[in-house]
């Protein structure tokens, strides 16, 4: 028999709530999607939904933009984020004001609002930055940027970069306040210059935020969805489609709720072998 | 002294620098902003004009008049359930991982880490069903329900971070003074732990209020619906009317922003804490 110590017992009815209504929410909605994959139409067992979106040359194309629209938007939010966080920690006067315009603008602002103000500075016609790069004379004549793949590809990451960036500043700029002064003190003292203290000190002190904010830009930037749907829709064609715009397509477009499901099912075993992957280094680094 | 005038000039060139990503990290929601005030000739004005040379209101009185205070309501009222909601639901569980030790604690841990990372999308069509087949699509509690596997593993992790932080000596000097567990909890732990309850419920709500996927393909009727989904259908016409479009943009950014700015110190310490342990 289990027996169950007083605290326990207190715990468990704190949990119950959570267990009842989140955990088998999602339990439910799980088993809905492998139950919908696993049949036909008329309801029968099969496995055509997996065969064929697989087989779809969509699948192929949806996964390149994937995996380019992830590589680029964490690189670059990545870079951006840490390049803010270091110039914030380096002052004193001001940094709530810079702060404020840097990291905490692009982040209040609602993710369809970031969607048309990129959709409308990006028209070929109108747009403020067609204007720009001819003022400073980068282009001769004006670019219909969402009317081409890979031009549209680009306009959607440069508008995630920019709504996404901040909050690996923000993480970045938590796990810089963080580290010591003494540490730089002493390699002063030790005549370190500045790139040795960044190589030697900044990095390795931040490895443990850089690992995390990694991971979570990365889930954050496959799962996010309203950007390219305002910007672009998944198109030209499917030239920015991704996974998730697909997964919306198929089900409230399409209405192949099979293959939607199937679909879904894919895209959630990605997501939990990169989020176990992200949790045992966490273990790892706690050991 | 050589080196004090590096340093001097290494802060030189980080405000330079900051300035340069300030204005170009902020040009994006200028242009947003004069766009409201611009009339439609001169939005549509060749060559751009970079301010308006006449401010004009006619847009705000527009995206009034085709009825964004209803969606405002809307969107208030659906914000305002799921944070409480996900709050009511959340709290116990993350002062139970918090403060006690038990069996299963870890992989239940686990599963509220797990389910932050959970795409929205993989779970829109079987929710929709969920709600179709309990009769709360289309209500704004059938909403709320759907954000509740999304807000609630994110209000227990900030949650947790905080209880941690409170020593456990305190419960134990209220209970000596013949306090039960429960009135520890509301009288010393609930009380200190308020703002960290208040800026994950704002987090939470803020989540809600700018959230499209869902509220677009869960709510049907016009009367139902939120503000992205309002602003949505603005993008979808074949010619999309910026002037309104902006306006309304603009109206939906304030509250958060003005938000965002006096609690962005606890949002920090709650995200960041949801990746580091004990």
């Amino acid at each position: 028999m289990l027996k169950l110590s007083k605290t326990e017992r207190t715990a468990y009815k704190m949990i119950l709530p959570y267990v009842l209504i989140i955990v088998a929410l999602i339990i439910i909605l799980l088993s809905s999607n492998v139950y919908l994959s696993f049949i036909d139409d008329q309801g029968n067992l099969t496995f055509s939904n997996y065969v064929e979106v697989i087989k779809d040359p969509v699948f192929l194309i949806m996964l390149k933009n994937t995996v380019i629209w992830t590589i680029f938007s964490v690189a670059g939010q990545l870079l951006l984020g840490l390049l803010v966080a270091i110039l914030l920690n380096q002052i004193k006067k001001g940094e709530v004001i810079y702060r404020s315009i840097i990291l905490i603008l692009p982040w209040a602002t609602l993710d369809i609002v970031a969607g048309v103000t990129w959709k409308w500075m990006f028209n070929d016609m109108y747009g403020v930055i067609n204007d720009l790069l001819m003022k400073f004379g980068f282009i001769s004549d004006y670019i219909s940027w969402l009317a081409y793949p890979n031009l549209a590809l680009t306009a959607v990451i440069i508008a995630n970069i920019w709504k996404g960036f901040s909050l690996s500043g923000l993480f970045f700029l938590a796990g810089l306040q963080a580290i010591p002064n003494q540490l730089y003190e002493a390699a002063e003292i030790d005549g370190a210059n500045a790139f040795q203290k960044f190589t030697h000190i900044t990095i390795p002190q931040l490895k443990p935020i850089l690992t995390t904010t990694l991971m979570f830009t990365t889930i954050w930037t496959i799962n996010y969805f309203p950007l390219i749907y305002t910007m672009t829709g998944g198109g030209p064609g499917y030239g920015t489609e991704t996974f998730v715009t697909y997964i919306y397509r198929i089900s409230f477009k399409f209405l192949d709720y099979n293959k939607a499901a199937a679909l879904s099912n894919i895209l959630f075993v990605i997501i939990l072998f990169i989020s176990l992957l992200y949790l045992r280094s966490l273990a790892k680094e706690d050991a | 002294m050589k080196r004090s005038q590096r340093k001097k000039m290494y802060k030189i060139l980080s405000y330079f620098l900051l300035t340069l990503i300030a204005i170009i990290i902020a040009f994006p929601f200028y242009w947003l902003i004069i766009t409201s005030f611009k009339t439609y000739p001169e939005i549509y004005q060749y060559p751009l004009t970079y301010y308006p040379h006449t401010v004009t209101f006619e847009h705000f009185k527009e995206i009034l008049r085709l009825g964004m205070g209803q969606y405002f309501v809307n969107s208030i009222i659906v914000s305002l359930g799921t944070s409480l909601l996900s709050l009511i639901i959340g709290i116990f569980p993350a002062y139970a991982f918090a403060k006690f030790s038990f069996r299963g604690e870890k992989s239940l841990l686990t599963s509220v880490l797990l389910f932050q990372m959970f795409p929205m999308v993989i779970f829109l069509l079987p929710m929709f069903n969920l709600l179709k087949n309990t009769g709360l699509i289309n209500t704004h509690f059938g909403l709320m329900l759907s954000y509740l596997p999304f807000t609630t593993p994110i209000t227990i992790v900030f949650l947790r971070s905080f209880f941690i932080e409170i020593p456990k000596s305190l419960e134990e000097a209220a209970m000596i003074d013949g306090c039960s567990l429960t009135q520890a909890f509301f009288k010393i732990i609930f009380p200190i732990t308020l703002p960290g309850i208040a800026s994950v419920g704002t987090y939470t709500f803020l989540f809600s209020w700018s959230e499209l996927l869902y509220s677009m393909s869960l709510l049907l009727s016009k009367s139902k619906q939120t503000i992205p989904t309002f602003l949505s259908l603005f993008v979808g016409q074949y010619q999309t009317r910026w002037g309104p479009l902006f306006a309304g943009s603009f109206l939906a950014t304030i509250p958060p922003l003005i938000v965002f700015i006096f609690l962005q110190r606890y949002f920090i310490k709650g995200l960041t804490s949801g990746s580091v342990k004990e």
